[in-house]
């Protein structure tokens, strides 16, 4: 399937891709509306794009108790359905990337749907951080990932 | 292979969801007590306050249990036989299984005051609570919910919110002792007197009288009385398991299972909020009750049931809800313990309140009351609780943490 890739020594932090995202999302330059979140770290000098990662054990969609997350068959895209949620967060509690934002308008929950397969924020990116590829082996956030990620927190501390 | 599922909510559908990815082929019947489609309990304030319409309480599908390969019986369990690997029904009918996974849930508790029964009051479990309620709510007037707890105040905020006048009427010193600590407590009781809720702690309430024009008085210890056009009754919960008592089942305050899900009968798995699961903070066996519980500890016993391994990583107590325009959430622990550090946020305004707790500089529970955001920094937490991740003296610097070591190694972050 393909996905959004990041890479944190390309961006730039020129926060387009949030633009690019809210304007889609909301149709004005609100970056508050945006499912991106660039962040800078000043002592480690990266800037770094975060949205959803489509997970493939999806903690999000198993949790939430109005069946409105799924998956589109389609793009492979994890999506919130607006008409059924309730705005109860238990996603936003849930995903272990806090990529789930907050619809404060419609009082509901929303995140990133890869655009129906044409990502705005890829398209505005102006230094190639974020790339829409194709990858061969099925994305996985699966306990293999967490746990290698978790061993680095660990030897970190 | 012959498999029954009692109970068709979260832990009953998750189970039954994993054994299909497993298995296309043993016979599955899952056993019902209520007589409609799968729907969820944590949508009906939600329902209440009118945010959500009815056919969205609905979670699964029509064909859901023929896609599934399944059988859908709406009966009522009276009896296990494990000796004969029976269930039977309150229709006299007996279902053989060789695998049974008990998934019946919990039940309100009922407390013992004189005159709490009949038309008029009501707990908000069920959906034929719900239904009773909505005309009430539709009218307007006064309820009295007994019970400041998670789901009672729910359905305070949601009377409140389509215009009824509120009394909470709470026999602890404080609101929601067992979901948020006392400072975050304090935060949404000024939040909820401040939107006019009338909210009465110490009280407990001695007896209900009912009035020949459908009215209820509520008598207060100490002498005050409260009336009401419709009560509401949030006590907690406790497990269903009644039908089990001539068993040899393990039962402490759930029925007792190990990190597959199993019971001590062989061939039998509980979970949900029937089961004492394995807990992600501490070797003692924890009954939580909650949605996420639930539907974890369903599929580790579906696919346990299925002939696959999965062990089940420990329940971790999670709450979160909108109410009083604002949101309430915890994880974890969220009261000072000896040996814990606390560290709170303390640039938030007033009105809200984020706290973390740590053992040995390894987080263990947190506690949020205010926007959204908090509840993502919250979500954070979880993998570093669950996994024991030390993050040193300076929680606030846990999304740094959190997001480099992940730009290090996540697939998704090209190097």
């Amino acid at each position: 399937m393909r996905f959004i890739t990041m890479d944190v020594n390309k961006c730039v932090v020129c926060r387009n891709c949030e633009y690019a995202c809210a304007f889609r999302q909301s149709g004005d330059f609100n970056r508050d509306n945006s499912n991106i979140r660039v962040e800078y770290y000043d002592d480690a000098k990266i800037g770094f794009p975060m949205t959803c990662l489509h997970c493939d054990d999806t903690w999000c969609l198993e949790v939430c108790p109005a069946a409105a997350i799924h998956r589109n068959e389609n793009t492979g895209a994890v999506e919130i359905i607006g008409e059924r949620c309730v705005g109860c967060k238990l996603c936003v509690l849930s995903c272990p990337f806090g990529n789930i934002y907050f619809d404060h308008e419609h009082q509901i929950s929303r995140k990133c749907d890869m655009c129906q397969g044409e990502p705005n924020c890829v398209k505005f990116c102006i230094s190639g951080a974020l790339q829409y590829t194709t990858v061969e082996t099925t994305y996985q956030n699966n306990r293999e990932i967490f746990q290698r990620f978790v061993r680095s927190l660990q030897g970190e501390a | 292979m012959q498999i029954v599922i009692i109970g068709n909510s979260a832990a009953g559908l998750s189970a039954l969801e994993a054994f299909r990815r497993v298995s296309r082929e043993s016979s599955v019947t899952v056993i019902s007590k209520e007589t409609v489609r799968p729907y969820s309990r944590v949508l009906l304030p939600y329902y209440l306050r009118g945010k959500t319409p009815h056919s969205n309480l609905f979670i699964r599908d029509k064909d859901y249990f023929k896609e599934h390969n399944a059988e859908c019986i709406h009966d009522r369990v009276v009896k296990v036989d494990p000796k004969s690997q029976q269930v039977i029904l309150e229709s006299g009918r007996m279902l053989e299984y060789d695998r049974l996974l008990i998934a019946t849930g919990s039940s309100p508790v009922i407390p013992p005051i004189p005159g709490l029964n009949g038309k008029g009051i009501y707990h908000m479990w069920t959906l034929d609570d719900a239904e009773a309620l909505a005309p009430y709510y539709e009218k307007g007037g006064k309820v009295v919910v007994i019970g400041a707890g998670f789901i009672s105040l729910q359905a305070a905020w949601a009377a409140l919110y389509r215009g009824l006048e509120v009394c909470v009427v709470e026999l602890m010193p404080r609101i929601m002792p067992r979901v948020v600590d006392e400072h975050c407590a304090q935060v949404l009781t000024n939040r909820m007197e401040e939107m006019g809720i009338d909210l009465r702690v110490n009280s407990l309430t001695e007896k209900i009288e009912r009035s020949a024009f459908g009215v209820f008085v509520l008598h207060i210890k100490g002498g005050e009385t409260i009336s009401a056009d419709f009560i509401i009754v949030g006590a907690g919960v406790r497990p269903n398991i009644d039908f089990l008592k001539d068993t040899d089942i393990e039962i402490d305050r759930g029925i007792l299972v190990n990190d597959r899900m199993e019971t001590n009968l062989p061939g039998i798995y509980a979970a949900g909020d029937v089961a004492q699961v394995p807990s992600a903070l501490r070797p003692e066996a924890v009954v939580h009750a909650l949605w996420p519980t639930a539907v974890k500890s369903g599929r580790i016993a579906g696919t346990n049931m299925a002939g696959e391994k999965a062990i089940y990583s420990g329940s971790l107590n999670m709450n979160v809800t909108q109410m009083f325009d604002t949101t309430v959430a915890s994880m974890g622990d969220f009261i000072e313990t000896d040996g814990m550090e606390s560290w709170t946020d303390e640039n938030l305004p007033k009105d809200q309140y984020f706290k973390i707790l740590l053992k040995d500089g390894i987080p263990v529970g947190a506690v949020a009351v205010g926007g959204p955001d908090l509840i993502a920094t919250l979500g954070l937490l979880q993998p570093l609780i669950r996994e024991k991740i030390h993050v040193g003296a300076q929680p606030d610097k846990l999304k740094t943490i959190v997001a480099q070591n992940l730009a290090q190694h996540h697939q998704a972050f090209i190097k």
